[in-house]
């Protein structure tokens, strides 16, 4: 297990150095540079060559990215070619403002689908079934910005409860933001909530279905305790990837949720930047986002190595396997 | 972007069958926008909120920078003279101006006892400081290129200033009243984006770039004191979301927001929440690049206007909210503006194409989301031009590089300026040969040489008379055409009275709120 964690890391490290690659050369193709898209209607050839030697735009561009990889690997992420502030800080600051929204919205969004997922694929053909599938289905078919827009509709303008936007940006008080934050949760609860549903749901019917529990329940176990004793614990691991795909994508900074409220988190800064082309605060964002991905992908596996013994011993007996194999064909 | 696109497309729609489906609930006639905003007598103080798109993370008070946060400046400083509704230039921060019989030199006279917000008195020393910031390289000003024609700035005395040109301008004034002329402290160039020390309406409270800021009333403000105690400025991008805060009465004024006219139809129809008109305020254009193989030859620029009548995209693309443009590029409200309808007819536009041999002639027709009336506009265009038998396609690409890779670089597209320019600078900046924001590259020496010749003519009258010539010109043999003026559509709470902009300004004095 130590092993596995450890390639992972290694990996890991890799594909960060990929994901800032990309990134930074995806948007050196982007037409227009930071000077250019600032200047807009006013980029006369003038003032954009003033502005780009301001900014130090004239150096050649993988020499621009080689000082950029040195700079990060020591944990210098440089400052924003817009704002002029460090990119760390105002990084963590977005990112602290992405987690108001996401924690609260990973924690119901995870728990509640679980349950009606089970409480779905338990009462399978029946009432409760067929309603929590539609409505699922439903919200599943619905973008997140349409959600976004009904909920700001009937719960900021016709019901005031909520405020419509955060209007003070990143300096809104944390009071502010917390207000802020619930519509924007909701919506990612119902955006992520489907899936989880529909896969728990399927999930628990296979389990159910499987020859341990239908002995189970010949030999006279109680049905509640063979669902959550015998069936829940395995079925919940096929849906294991299915949430952590969910909760990257979520912690990633849910882009269009955040822009439509205005909310000053990861995603809303990742906009701005792009349409700017402020490529320092692009480029960690980028690691951000995929740091992310491989660790909550790495919770996931681990999780799931912790709670199934079968596939512990499955990795180990098919290497045993594999071995002579290899092997044979080396020699 | 173009997911951003779509999804703001939708969401007018979305808006758009929302108010709909509201109409035909009630049974309500439909919704029309008020011509103006509401006038009377407002309450005394109060705090208005203001939601702006900010420019971007680098925006600065600076006035003179090309990244500066427009609503501030007006509330913060002054001018030396400022242009009134009709385009006449009017005192602000001078008395009085003169110039010697060649208009070469021009003395203004400042007024007497006015304090910067330091507390600091103006003087013609700061004119000069802030002239000479502006024409400096390294602020990279836009105002920069119209003001080359200075060749020094002199302070005579405590409240006399002098401006020695290199060639004669009659029109000189005028050219002072752009949003980047606001005075400002002398050697105060590398503080000013941050401490806004201006001479103006309000003081400063606070200012994050992209983010919140405030003023409050300037008690010793030479014009009197302001109707408000306080404005707040929030920095919204997106354009939904900026409307949902006024819906939500989160703020009460929405600036440099064209609303489309479904959202319009919302904001209108919503309690609390109204739509005011800013006269002429967005100045459409279809720029035909004059170095293009497609509209090289003028013959060819005729028939792309006397295919189209403009008061056909006046009612279908921006549904009679605004002025028939005619391809002048004055704007109706000034004074020098040259009333010519000039001929529409299709049959003449074929037969121009059938000499050119280009029968049947079609191009790209080049749009974008970066305007809510762009596409509207070009559409409607392109069913007006297909009378005469040519066939745009309309090609609507995205809007973040829309004036980095579109404008000035394919052969015909829509695009938009604010109106409020004086008329010299106007066809100065954007007509002349070889002017950097000449966004169809036209050039035509006749046209260049009746500009020099009217700046040098100090009779009133005659000057006037060439400046008229010279739009003439422009609607015969020019490049770009104007479709329509069209009003914007601004959304503000219905507590807001006396609202009005022009000239690049808010009236911020007169700007309050209603009794309680």
């Amino acid at each position: 297990m130590i092993r596995l964690v450890a390639t992972r890391l290694a990996t890991s490290v890799v594909t960060l150095f990929l994901a800032a690659f990309f990134v930074f050369f995806a948007v050196q193709a982007l037409p227009g540079d930071v000077a250019q898209q600032l200047l807009g209607q006013n980029a006369t050839p003038e003032a954009v060559a003033t502005l780009r030697k301001q900014l130090g735009l004239d150096a050649n561009v993988w020499q621009r990215f080689a000082s950029w990889l040195g700079h990060a690997a020591t944990g210098d992420f440089g400052t924003s070619l817009v704002s002029g502030q460090s990119v760390s800080s105002t990084i963590w600051t977005a990112f602290s403002h992405t987690l108001l929204i996401a924690v609260p919205a990973i924690i119901v969004g995870v728990t509640l689908p679980v349950l009606l997922g089970i409480l779905a694929g338990a009462r399978r053909g029946r009432a409760t079934d067929s309603t929590i599938s539609v409505v699922a289905l439903v919200a599943m078919s619905i973008p997140e910005f349409v959600v976004a827009t009904v909920l700001v509709l009937v719960f900021a303008i016709a019901i005031p409860v909520f405020p419509a936007v955060v209007l003070r940006g990143s300096a809104a008080s944390f009071s502010e933001l917390a207000s802020a934050a619930v519509l924007p949760a909701v919506v990612l609860v119902v955006a992520m909530a489907a899936y989880i549903i529909r896969a728990m749901r399927s999930s628990t019917i296979d389990g159910l279905a499987t020859e341990y529990a239908t002995t189970a329940e010949l030999k006279g176990v109680p049905r509640r305790r063979l669902l959550w004793r015998h069936v829940v614990p395995t079925a919940i691991l096929p849906v294991l990837p299915v949430i952590s795909i969910n909760v990257a994508w979520l912690l990633g900074g849910v882009v269009v949720v955040e822009s439509v409220f205005n909310y000053p988190g990861l995603g809303k800064l990742m906009i701005d930047s792009v349409s700017t082309r402020d490529l320092p605060v692009l480029q960690a964002i980028a690691l951000l986002s995929a740091l992310i991905y491989v660790l909550v992908n790495l919770a996931a596996d681990l999780t799931a190595l912790a709670a199934d013994p079968r596939q512990r011993t499955l990795n180990r007996a098919r290497r045993r396997r594999r071995r002579p194999t290899l092997e044979e064909v080396s020699g | 972007m173009s997911p951003s696109i779509d999804r703001r497309t939708l969401l007018a729609g979305a808006f758009g069958s929302v108010a709909t489906l509201g109409l035909v609930a009630c049974g309500a006639p439909p919704l029309q926008v008020p011509r103006q905003a509401a006038t009377g007598t407002p309450r005394r103080g109060g705090t208005l909120r203001i939601a702006r798109p900010a420019a971007s993370a680098a925006e600065t008070l600076d006035p003179a920078s090309s990244l500066s946060a427009y609503e501030y400046l007006g509330a913060l400083y002054n001018r030396l003279v400022r242009l009134d509704r009709a385009g006449q230039t009017v005192p602000d921060l001078a008395s009085d101006w003169s110039s010697d019989a060649d208009a070469t030199t021009w003395s203004f006279r400042l007024r007497g006892g006015v304090r910067f917000h330091d507390g600091r008195a103006l003087t013609a020393r700061d004119v000069r400081y802030t002239i000479s910031h502006i024409l400096d390289p390294k602020t990279a000003s836009p105002q920069a290129g119209p003001l080359e024609l200075i060749k020094g700035v002199d302070a005579v005395d405590a409240t006399t200033v002098r401006f020695r040109l290199k060639t004669p301008n009659a029109e000189f004034p005028s050219l002072l009243t752009a949003y980047q002329c606001y005075i400002i402290p002398e050697g105060s160039a590398s503080t000013i984006g941050r401490t806004g020390i201006g001479t103006g309406p309000f003081v400063l409270d606070g200012f994050a770039p992209a983010g919140a800021g405030s003023v409050h009333a300037n008690e010793d403000y030479f014009g009197g004191r302001a109707t408000l105690d306080r404005i707040d400025f929030f920095s919204i991008q997106d354009t939904s979301a900026r409307v949902n805060a006024l819906l939500a009465h989160q703020v009460d004024l929405l600036s440099q927001t064209n609303l489309d006219n479904p959202t319009a139809r919302v904001v209108a129809g919503s309690s609390g929440t109204t739509v005011a008109r800013v006269a002429n305020a967005q100045w459409y254009t279809m720029p035909m690049l004059a170095t293009s193989k497609e509209f090289s030859d003028p013959r060819m620029r005729q028939a792309m206007k006397l295919a189209y009548d403009p008061r056909a995209i006046l009612s279908t693309a921006i549904q009679g909210t605004g002025t028939a443009g005619w391809d002048n590029p004055v704007p109706p409200q000034l004074k020098d503006w040259l009333d010519l309808e000039r001929e529409h007819d299709p049959d003449k536009a074929r037969s121009i194409l059938r000499t050119l041999g280009r029968e049947n002639f079609r191009t790209r027709i080049y749009t974008s989301a970066y305007e809510p009336n762009l596409t509207p506009i070009a559409t409607a265009y392109a069913a007006q031009a297909q009378q005469a038998g040519i066939r745009l396609q309309i090609t609507n690409v995205a809007a973040d590089s829309y004036y980095t890779q579109i404008w000035m670089q394919r052969p015909l597209m829509v695009s938009y300026w604010f109106t409020g320019r004086p008329v010299d600078q106007l066809l100065n900046q954007i007509f002349r040969s070889k002017s950097s924001y000449n966004e169809s590259a036209w050039s035509n020496p006749r046209f260049d040489r009746l500009l020099d010749a009217a700046r040098a003519d100090t009779n009133d009258t005659t000057r006037r008379q060439k400046y008229q010539d010279a739009q003439r010109l422009i609607i015969e043999d020019g490049a770009d055409m104007t479709p329509v003026f069209g009003d914007r559509l601004v959304g503000l709470s219905t507590n807001v009275v006396n609202y009005s902009e022009y000239g690049f300004e808010f009236d911020y004095l007169s700007l309050g709120l209603k009794e309680a």
